[in-house]
């Protein structure tokens, strides 16, 4: 197995894997989406809301605020001993919000929730959470747990997650009449003539349309995926870094693989005797 | 009523871009180069911003009025 990685930045990876097969690339791609944790808000306590939002509203919108994540010091909730139903430290934190609109109607923004622990704050700090009119307040408590995409979709890390297969096209020399057809159809400009024969560009950004293939009229040129290559895209919503994300879904990848192999060999045993 | 948060359909982040984007179309910047420069590449997040109305805008102005009676 090979993989390079082609752009990276704070929130996105692009990277080319080879030497795997699809059914692993599509595990890879489903962990990533539905069982890599996060952390985000699941329980809101309202302590005091004036404001023209409802409880129920504000308490949505809460969840749905994207908070750094700290998957070393935290438990998943149904792997806390605690048993509570807000949770403990080892599995849940407490951030606050207290605001008040003294002379002018504003903005309450992310920023002004209060953690107990500064590594899980929100992602950004400019999120507009509710407005306030003059001399109205707001007084909240919550609650923020590891969960999975699996179980709410708010819990998903990725905002983007795909494959697609690395093509592979093959001109045959001898056959093509450089007629040039090709190069003008390419809906993403990628075919260029040098020297007489015709080259692709940018293999990597070809989305295998066809459309070359089709326009052809002698057969010469042919776009196959290649089988066992895959060009994955990774975007983070900020909960993780995308490097992270990778190798935290190859973990429970592995993970999974290995409870499945001692199942299977349980179960041999179990036939034996 | 207020921008929300995520996009509905992947789960981007948005809420944080949505008030550059309203003060820079005001000042008579293209839309859709607004959205390109703050990085809002799929048409699934720039429909969240584009079609937002801020609502409670407008609540806001009768709260305002009662509690001058």
């Amino acid at each position: 197995m090979e993989i390079k990685i082609l752009k990276q930045d704070d929130l996105h990876i692009r990277f080319l894997i080879s030497g795997i097969e699809i059914p692993v690339a599509n595990a890879l791609r489903r962990i990533m989406i539905a069982e890599v944790p996060s952390m985000i808000i699941d329980d809101v306590i309202i302590l005091e809301n004036s404001s023209p939002m409802k409880d129920e509203i504000l308490s949505h919108r809460l969840g749905l605020l994207p908070l750094k994540t700290d998957l070393d010091s935290y438990v998943l909730r149904e792997d806390c001993a605690c048993n509570s139903e807000l949770g403990c430290s080892k599995c849940s934190v407490t951030l606050t919000l207290e605001a008040e609109a003294t002379n002018t109607a504003r903005s309450v923004y992310s920023r002004e929730m209060k953690s107990e622990n500064p590594d899980v704050t929100p992602v950004s700090d400019d999120i507009p959470l509710l407005k306030l009119a003059r001399g109205q307040r707001i007084r909240l408590e919550a609650y923020a747990k590891l969960g999975r995409g699996i179980e709410h979709a708010k819990w998903q890390p990725v905002s983007g997650c795909a494959y697609k297969y690395a093509a592979a096209i093959q001109i045959d020399p001898k056959k093509c009449t450089l007629c040039k057809k090709c190069v003008d159809i390419c809906t993403k400009h990628l075919l260029k003539m040098e020297n007489n024969k015709i080259i692709l560009t940018e293999p990597l950004d070809c989305r295998l349309c066809e459309e070359c293939e089709e326009a052809c009229t002698v057969g010469a040129i042919q776009a196959k995926p290649l089988k066992d290559t895959f060009i994955f895209d990774v975007e983070s919503n900020g909960s993780l870094s995308p490097e992270r994300l990778v190798l935290e879904a190859n973990k429970i990848l592995k993970e999974k693989a290995e409870e499945f192999i001692t199942q299977i060999s349980e179960l041999k045993e179990g036939e034996e005797e | 009523m207020m921008v929300p948060i995520r996009c509905f359909t992947c789960g981007k982040l948005i809420g944080d871009k949505w008030e550059e984007f309203a003060k820079r179309v005001k000042n008579g910047e293209q839309p859709g180069k607004v959205l390109d420069d703050i990085g809002i590449t799929r048409y699934c997040c720039r429909r969240m911003i584009l079609s937002n109305v801020e609502v409670i805008d407008e609540l806001l102005k009768y709260y305002e009025l009662e509690e001058k009676k």
